[in-house]
């Protein structure tokens, strides 16, 4: 595997080849900082795109093309990273030597029509398309309950700071789906090809040269842009006294979700120290509390911890019933206790460093994975893959307990199951 | 080492089978860094009654997910997921309606993980305490599942489908099941089922294959063959049982449901030949470039869709869930679509290319690839060289000529609407 990256003035191109796979794969991604009343509208504007086209006017005869392209796979996403929204659309595509001559040069300019040259008439989407993205729209924001452990963690962001980009719902707002109008959803599709940052990633088996100039063929930024903005969220020290909020559910099962916010952890202890003890704490089948919690004291079936950089938040969920709550509670703030003690062996650290060693190595296998490692190294500034795993390696024990001291739980919520059997 | 090349992929599968009658397939890739193995039992929730030494025993349902759960607990103490994470490997396994798997996969001691995945599968320890202390975990694992609408949309369609059926049930059983389940009702399911003959390994990505057929020898080689127990076979109607269904529960968008059951024991069509026909037909009347997918969309009807085929014994059954503001109306499509089963030339060769090109990304993945073997053995009890061989010589007549042996009236549907407040 090979990466190499251009600053092309208007975009970066980064390209990444693999001998892995057997097709290729082309993310372009649009970054603009956040603001939480455009949500709505670049969701809805990145399910239009895909919906129509100049060229193919319905979603059939769009999908339809696809296929005939050999099952070309295009698929769009909305992610917040930090203090961005980022828009990204994926083209993913056999080589020619598995389909025919020019295959995914074709691939490459259908994709790009989708993103150059939308279905609109008078400088305005369709109306009957965007009824069609504001009825999917309405759906999802309406059904976000059903997952009760999405919306568990949306309440509990709300709780902690309803300010902060975390807590915003990437769904999007009913009361901003409403003022979307054709025009101005034609507005923000000219503001995102203009002025936001494009980063465009190619992974498989390709030439370089040849690459790059199909990738500036097709895809044409005029503006030269430079970014301004962190991606990294401020987040607010920890309350002194712990929040408790609660909110009930016609559910049996109910849902806890602890948020402890890092705003002292440095920028070693992000990328290294709290990584680990993070594994150590709560990452996986043999962490810390998956075995007092799950294995020892019966309680729940799922729970974990994760920490995003980004946000500078170590976070901690389980599915639990609602009169173990604070039993639940207290086992998690003894677990924490222990960390910062230094209560854990250095056989504790070992693992967590061998799980940390595989995840890398398994990057490779898997071309998604392998452009978010990428991404995440270009926003969040690291030092690449092998150096890191070189310098995990040699992270300390009294490294992972200054790092857990910083963790404070700040709000708990809990999504309380009281199910009503009545119809 | 039986030597299978998959036509179309420059890839090997070596398959052997033990004199115990444990059968080993195996995928070595050669540019890969990870690899993946599992150990499984044809023994799942379809399993309701058996009989064993002229002894017809009947155990609590969810016992096979039960078991699974319980393979984790080692007489010595050590936690096979701790074992496994010394080498940074994860580990997990699942319990379907006609399997149950032991799963491990990571990057590094490849040898050390699989002697030691065999062991403790090998080695059961149930006691009274440690099967008391489970049904929590287990009661807050079936609590999930119940909470989320999706589930209990699919079980209300299987209850409307299957009259006495196994796949009725949850797999996971219910909390009062598992409330009943003692430690001997799983050495007896494990005694019965988890023999050499009952079971198979599949190993794929990054291995030596000599290596690891030393080690299976050495490990299970000993395990002695053993008669299987008589599973009672339940009587099932053809027809399903509940036409309609409406379910009140708390949901914010209602959803639906439709069920085809297809009795498959009087089809010309058997095994994989009926399931890419079937599979064919359906993708062509409701997959993503479906003329039906744009109607729905354009009325705005229709929120997501799921569709899968479901291959049981003496059945095979259509499941359609999606989520919709107009539950009558999608209902009243989705019907029409069935009955009207139309099936274009363009349509079929174009999806036949769609599939060829699936295969042929799929062998990139290591993951995806262990999948669909899994389910080929699981499904016809062999590995398949030749999918894309077969998928290239299908016919457009045989799809009409399967389409005249379905009764496709034989549907349940399921509304899900939202409960008052």
């Amino acid at each position: 595997m090979k990466y190499t990256s251009k600053d092309l003035g208007s975009f970066g191109l980064h390209l990444i080849n693999s001998d892995k796979f057997k097709t290729i794969t082309i993310k372009v991604l649009f970054h603009t900082p956040i603001k939480k009343e455009e949500i709505t509208k670049r969701s809805v504007l990145a399910d239009i795109l895909l919906q129509s086209s100049k060229e193919y006017d319905s979603k059939r005869k769009l999908t339809v093309e696809a296929e005939e392209l050999y099952a070309a796979d295009i698929a769009t996403s909305n992610q917040r990273l930090g203090n961005y929204i980022v828009t990204s659309f994926t083209l993913q595509v056999l080589e020619d030597r598995y389909t025919e001559e020019n295959n995914l040069e074709k691939s490459i300019e259908f994709f790009s029509k989708i993103l150059f040259h939308p279905d609109v008439e008078n400088n305005a989407f369709k109306t009957d398309k965007l009824d069609i993205v504001k009825y999917n729209t309405v759906v999802s924001i309406s059904s976000l309950k059903e997952d009760a452990t999405s919306y568990t963690l949306a309440r509990m962001a709300e709780a902690y700071d309803k300010e902060s980009p975390i807590s915003y719902r990437m769904t999007g707002y009913i009361e901003d789906l409403e003022k979307i109008t054709e025009e101005n959803l034609y507005e923000t599709y000219q503001s995102m090809i203009e002025n936001d940052y494009v980063d465009i990633y190619v992974v498989g088996n390709f030439d370089n040269k040849e690459m790059t100039s199909l990738i500036k063929k097709y895809f044409k930024f005029k503006k030269i842009k430079k970014r301004k903005q962190s991606y990294y969220v401020t987040i607010k020290k920890p309350r002194k006294r712990r929040l408790f909020a609660k909110e009930t559910i016609d559910n049996t099962q109910s849902k806890l979700a602890i948020v402890c916010p890092l705003p002292k952890l440095t920028d070693y202890e992000k990328n290294y120290a709290i990584v680990l003890a993070n594994l150590i704490l709560g990452g996986g089948t043999d962490s810390k509390l998956f075995k007092e919690v799950r294995e020892k004291n019966s309680l729940c079936y799922t729970i974990y911890s994760f920490v995003n950089k980004l946000d500078n938040v170590l976070i901690i969920t389980a599915g639990i019933d609602r009169n173990n709550f604070q039993k639940t509670v207290d086992l998690i703030t003894k677990n924490i206790m222990d960390m910062k003690k230094g209560k854990f062996s250095e056989h504790d650290i070992e693992i967590a460093k061998e799980f940390y060693h595989t995840s890398m190595e398994e990057l490779e296998e898997n071309e998604h994975r392998l452009i978010g490692e990428f991404i995440g190294e270009s926003i969040l500034n690291t030092e690449p893959m092998s150096e890191r795993v070189k310098k995990m390696a040699k992270v300390k024990k009294r490294d992972i307990v200054r790092a857990s001291k910083k963790i404070t739980m700040d709000t708990v919520f809990l999504l309380e199951g009281v199910k009503n059997e009545e119809n | 080492m039986k030597k299978i090349s998959l036509s179309g992929l420059d890839m090997d599968v070596y398959e052997e089978k033990l004199e115990n009658g444990l059968s080993i397939y195996m995928l070595p890739y050669s540019n890969k860094k990870n690899y993946f193995i599992s150990y499984a039992t044809y023994f799942g929730s379809d399993v309701l009654e058996y009989t064993a030494n002229k002894e017809t025993i009947k155990p609590p349902l969810g016992i096979a997910h039960f078991l699974e759960h319980k393979m984790f607990e080692q007489e010595d103490g050590v936690d096979p997921f701790t074992f496994f994470s010394e080498s940074g490997t994860d580990s997990n396994a699942s319990t379907s309606f006609d399997n149950t798997q032991y799963i491990c996969y990571g990057t590094k001691e490849f040898s050390k993980n699989l002697r030691y995945l065999l062991q403790f599968v090998n080695q059961p320890y149930y006691t009274d305490e440690n099967v008391q202390k489970e049904k929590g975990i287990i009661a807050e694992e079936i609590n999930m599942y119940e909470d989320m609408p999706d589930f209990q949309l699919e079980m209300g369609l299987r209850e409307c489908l299957y009259k006495n059926h196994s796949r009725r049930f949850d797999i996971a059983g219910s909390v009062s099941e598992i409330e009943k389940i003692t430690k001997e009702d799983l050495f007896s399911c494990y005694d019965n089922f988890y023999v050499p003959n009952n079971m198979f390994l599949l190993i794929v990505g990054n291995f030596d294959k000599e290596e690891a057929l030393k080690i299976i020898q050495e490990e299970v080689g000993e395990k002695k063959k053993k008669s299987l127990p008589k599973t009672t076979m339940i009587k099932e109607p053809i027809k399903v049982n509940e036409k309609e269904r409406t379910i009140k529960t708390t949901v914010e968008i209602p959803k639906v449901a439709v069920g085809l059951k297809v009795a498959t024991n009087d089809l010309d069509l058997k095994e994989l030949d009926l399931d890419l026909y079937l599979n064919m037909l359906t993708t062509i009347l409701f997959g993503s470039s479906s003329e039906f997918r744009e109607r729905v969309r354009e009325s705005k009807i229709l929120n997501g869709i799921y569709t899968e085929w479901e291959k049981a014994k003496d059945f095979r059954t259509f499941y359609i869930m999606a989520s919709t503001i107009n539950p009558d109306k999608l209902l009243g499509e989705i019907k029409e679509e069935l009955q009207s089963h139309k099936v274009t030339e363009k349509d079929f060769q174009r999806i036949k290319k769609v599939w060829i090109a699936s295969e042929t990304r799929m062998i990139d993945n290591v993951d995806a690839t262990v999948n669909n073997m899994f389910d080929d053995i699981i499904n016809y009890r062999q590995i398949i060289p030749n999918k894309i061989e077969k998928i290239r010589s299908m016919k457009l007549k045989k799809i009409q000529e399967l389409i005249d042996q379905i009764d496709f009236s034989n549907i349940s549907t399921v509304k899900m609407i939202q409960k008052k407040k």
